[in-house]
Order: C-alpha cells, then sequence, then structure tokens
C-alpha cells in the first residue's frame, strides 16, 4: 500500500472514530503538528502479521484532555484525571488501528493488534528502526486542537528478514517528562 | 424479569463509554457489573452470574476467547448471553468465538443502534 492510500486509511478511520465515538469532528489539518514546548501524549498501537509497525495519535495533553473529556461525556466544568486522559488516548489509538485493519484487512488478510499504551512527553515520535516506512498525518479537532496520526510500517518479508519482532517497535522520547 | 449486565474491558474509558452508550440506545439495565479482565469476571460471575455479558477480545490475564469457553463451563451461568465488542473484524475470529460459545458481535466504533439491535433480542 502506497503511503498516499494510507493517509487516506488512517483519515477516514479517524474520522469514522471521532464522530461515531466522540462526538467531534476531524478534519485533515493545513498545518502540521507542532506542539513546541508543550508537554503531548502520544497513544500508540503496535500491530504483526501481513505486515509490522505501530499506528500512533499525538496531541497536546490539552488536546487530550478535551477528547477525553467528550468520551466521557463529562461537562466542561469537570475536572477529568490523568488516568482517564492516558486511557482514552490508547482507545482512541485502540479504535483507529481496529478501524483501519477493517478497511485494509481484503490486502492483508494477517495482522495482529495489541494492546494499547500511552507515554506522555515533549517532541515524542515513532520509531520502527532502519527500513521503516512513515506516513503520518497531521488534523484537526473541532477547529481548535491540531494533533498527528501515525503509521510506521515494514511489509512482512523485510520485517521477517530484519528479524523484526513486536517487542522492537518503540517510542522515541527526546526530554521527556513522565507524568 | 429483571436484566443483569456485566461489561468486561480492560480499559475503564471504555466500560464507561459503552455505559453510556447503552443509556443512549434507551435500554434499560437493572443492575451492571464491571471487570477489567476475564479473570477478574469469572470471580464475579462465579457467585453472581448475569444475564449478558459485553465482553472485550484483547485484554491482560484472561482474553475475551478465553473467558468465553471458562463462562460456557459455569453451571450457573447457562442462560447467560455474551457479546463481543471489539475493534477485531475478521469473520474468521467472529465465527471462531460464536463456535466458542459467543452469542453475537459488536465492532468499535460502535453507535447506539448497534447496541439496540444486538442486545434487544436477549433482554427480558
Amino acid at each position: 500500500m502506497e503511503t498516499e492510500q494510507f493517509n487516506d486509511v488512517l483519515l477516514e478511520s479517524a474520522k469514522e472514530v471521532f464522530e461515531t465515538m466522540i462526538f467531534m469532528e476531524l478534519a485533515k489539518a493545513d498545518e502540521p503538528f507542532d506542539p513546541k514546548d508543550d508537554d503531548s501524549l502520544l497513544g500508540t498501537i503496535t500491530f504483526t502479521g501481513d505486515m509490522d509497525g505501530c499506528l500512533a495519535i499525538g496531541c497536546t495533553v490539552d488536546c487530550a484532555k478535551n477528547v477525553a473529556a467528550n468520551m466521557l461525556g463529562m461537562d466542561p466544568d469537570e475536572q477529568v484525571s490523568s488516568a482517564d486522559v492516558n486511557d482514552a488516548m490508547g482507545e482512541v489509538a485502540n479504535m483507529v488501528m481496529g478501524s483501519v485493519k477493517s478497511r485494509i484487512q481484503e490486502q492483508y488478510t494477517n495482522i495482529q493488534v495489541s494492546i494499547p499504551s500511552v507515554v506522555s512527553g515533549r517532541k515524542l515520535e515513532n520509531s520502527l528502526g532502519e527500513k521503516a516506512r512513515r506516513t503520518a498525518l497531521a488534523i484537526n479537532i473541532e477547529g481548535d486542537f491540531t494533533a498527528e496520526l501515525s503509521i510506521l510500517y515494514r511489509m512482512h518479508e523485510t520485517a521477517t528478514q530484519a528479524g523484526l519482532a513486536n517487542k522492537e517497535v518503540s517510542v522515541n522520547a527526546a526530554d521527556p517528562s513522565t507524568n | 424479569m429483571s436484566n443483569s449486565l456485566m461489561i468486561v474491558d480492560d480499559s475503564a474509558t471504555m466500560r464507561k463509554i459503552i455505559m453510556r452508550t447503552i443509556r443512549m440506545s434507551g435500554l434499560e439495565m437493572d443492575s451492571t457489573e464491571e471487570a477489567g479482565n476475564g479473570k477478574e469476571a469469572l470471580e464475579k460471575l462465579s457467585s453472581s452470574p448475569v444475564d449478558i455479558i459485553l465482553c472485550d477480545i484483547n485484554m491482560p490475564e484472561m482474553n475475551g476467547m478465553e473467558l468465553v469457553k471458562k463462562v460456557r463451563e459455569l453451571s450457573n451461568c447457562n442462560d447467560t448471553k455474551i457479546i463481543m465488542v471489539s475493534t477485531e473484524s475478521s469473520q474468521e475470529l467472529i465465527d471462531e468465538l460464536m463456535a466458542g460459545g459467543a452469542n453475537g458481535y459488536i465492532t468499535k466504533p460502535f453507535t447506539p443502534e448497534k447496541f439496540q439491535d444486538k442486545l434487544s433480542p436477549f433482554m427480558n
């Protein structure tokens, strides 16, 4: 699958999840996601099979709090806990991955998905080592927040030759500041 | 007749979303239990069976597939209906779960209408 096709699949999948489960509008952003020095969250989920890789959604903590509050149907005045924010970001990654998987399963019949994880810090980015292809998409949420969806992947043959295993999929955090 | 429900998902957020979606669907439950994985669910079900279980597949400790098999071995859960709720959508997996004892399947992302459609046939 070409990078451009993956971008379309990512966008459609994320739109479905945000509109159906989070009740927030999502659109492709004109500007790239640039959190500068703001603390960010990265929800990730890895997959193996016909291709191996990692899907991620990165956004500022402020954006993640709004997403979590909407997912949980909370009032604007209510405080959402860090645990709920992290959990929500993991679920967003999980659901977007599920939606991506259902869209590509005719082409890639064997894809096993892991349990999602979330990291916080600054200047977070996905990493899958050498020979990985990366596609990233800046998205706008409710016109208020910019975030980034990305997929890193390697096709199965390449992955097998390189000895890729799920455990090698990692998340690099430059200047991490864990909560 | 009452309707008792158990939601089994390792994500507390997802358990809350499922609860909210059930409310939005108009379905009325008399009691709702929660469990964070299959093992915890099985412990609760051993002493307190429920009418309907909504169950995730990918969970730590004991996954949804194992839980379905274990629940079907519990004599007090003979009439319990198990609906899987997951992002996994391959027909092969769904067939395997149904053959193992699940009664239905809801894929994420879901809508209140999907819950209404899948749960109402099993409501008392």
